[in-house]
């Protein structure tokens, strides 16, 4: 359910910015990393309803889901998402629909540990960007 | 661009926001902060102590999780007050957090807390002067409110949050005065002195002090804060009016 929050917090934001420049948006680019499990088609679907009567009316919503790479700064390991996929499959069946991560992608240090030194000191790009946005 | 910060933004563009911080650890802000929000009915209160998380603990809130609907985090209730704690995003368990993932919390916390029509939006600051400091200074233009006891260990620290906020442009709002006096029958006694060096300091930045005292019976209220009556409250109630 919280795509729907996503979404209306990006329309909301991308109608004010179309506004003050006097342009319409065509096409948004928005990047998620694989962690938060968001749902690209709830997102999307949430996109096309709440767009109306705004000046995205016309957008198109394109998400990229990203798989961060991790850097441990204990010990300096670097590893990918698939080191960390155990961990997060726990972690989604210990919290099920409240899975704190959908919402904050950055709490993931709290919960992930480096697979090689156990530290919670993990460091990775994990926010929720607009990478593109086209106008007309 | 970052649609949460810019949400985050917009919401609180509007509302006034009070941030009830010290630099210090245990002078009694997140008890400050409580009561400040249940002064002034529609308050929301955010908890951004991000690894303390007080706020739902003096509440009776610990444990209960926030539900998130189609329009963001629904919060927490007590005593008229919405609250939104990352405790009630990770449950009953330790945060421990980088500087990136701390603002980012911050972030996600102020874009899709639902807000309502809140006003003022009171915020509980963590100790020190970290990520979530900075963080609210991007989202807001905040009211700082300042924590101190009489304790010389505290106005050194006070000050330095006093000095960085001047050079912010920001002036503290109040200065609260916690723990200052036991009301002895009628007679105050100030066990840890007068707090001389607070006071001057609300002077020069021309911010009122708020001295309230040491009340014992507050830790009865440690779970239902809510229900507490007592002469701390009172203080904080006349620095919110004057707010
Ligand atoms: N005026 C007061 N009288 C008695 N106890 C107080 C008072 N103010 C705070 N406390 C107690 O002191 C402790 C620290 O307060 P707290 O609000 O958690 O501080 P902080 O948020 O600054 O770390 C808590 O146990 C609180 O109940
Ligand atoms: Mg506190
Ligand atoms: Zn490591």
């Amino acid at each position: 359910m919280h795509e729907w929050s996503l979404a209306l917090s990006l329309v909301q934001t991308l109608d004010r910015w179309a506004l003050e420049r006097g342009v319409q948006i065509r096409r948004v680019v928005l990047s998620v990393p694989s962690p938060a499990q968001l749902d690209v088609s709830i997102l999307t679907e949430a996109f096309d309803a709440l767009k109306r009567e705004s000046r995205l009316e016309g957008a198109r919503l394109d998400v990229k889901v990203r798989s961060p790479r991790y850097r441990c700064r204990a010990c300096g390991y670097e590893f990918g998402q698939e080191e960390v996929d155990a961990q997060i499959g726990r972690l989604m069946g210990q919290y099920g629909e409240e899975y704190p991560l959908h919402l904050i992608p950055e709490l993931l240090p709290t919960f992930v540990k480096c697979p090689r030194c156990g530290s919670h000191d993990i460091e990775a790009e994990l926010s929720i960007k607009v990478d593109e946005v086209e106008t007309a | 661009m970052r649609p949460l910060l810019e949400i985050a933004r917009e919401r609180l563009r509007r509302r006034r926001v009070v941030a009830v911080m010290s630099g210090k650890g245990g002078v009694g802000k997140s008890v400050v902060a409580a009561l400040a929000a249940l002064a002034r009915p529609g308050s929301a209160l955010v908890d951004l102590d991000l690894e303390g998380m007080s706020a739902p603990r003096l509440f009776g809130l610990s444990g209960r999780l926030h539900e998130v609907g189609k329009e963001g985090i629904e919060p927490l209730e007590a005593g008229g007050v919405k609250v939104f704690s990352l405790g009630g995003i990770v449950g009953d368990r330790y945060v421990v957090l980088p500087g990136y993932g701390q603002a980012g919390a911050v972030e996600a916390l102020l874009a899709f807390a639902k807000l309502g029509d809140s006003d003022p939006v009171v915020v509980d600051m963590p100790p020190g002067m970290g990520e979530e400091l900075l963080a609210l200074g991007r989202v807001a233009d905040f009211l700082p409110v300042l924590v101190a006891t009489p304790s010389r260990a505290s106005y050194g620290v006070v000050k330095h949050l006093a000095e960085y906020l001047a050079e912010m442009g920001k002036r503290p709002a109040a200065v609260v005065l916690n723990m200052a006096y036991v009301d002895c029958g009628g007679s105050r006694i100030y066990p840890f002195g007068r707090g001389e060096d607070a006071r001057r300091l609300a002077e020069s930045v021309g911010a009122p002090v708020h001295e309230a005292p040491i009340d014992p019976s507050l830790e009865d209220y440690v779970g239902r804060i809510h229900e507490y009556r007592g002469p701390v409250a009172d203080v904080v109630r006349r620095m919110v009016e004057g707010l």
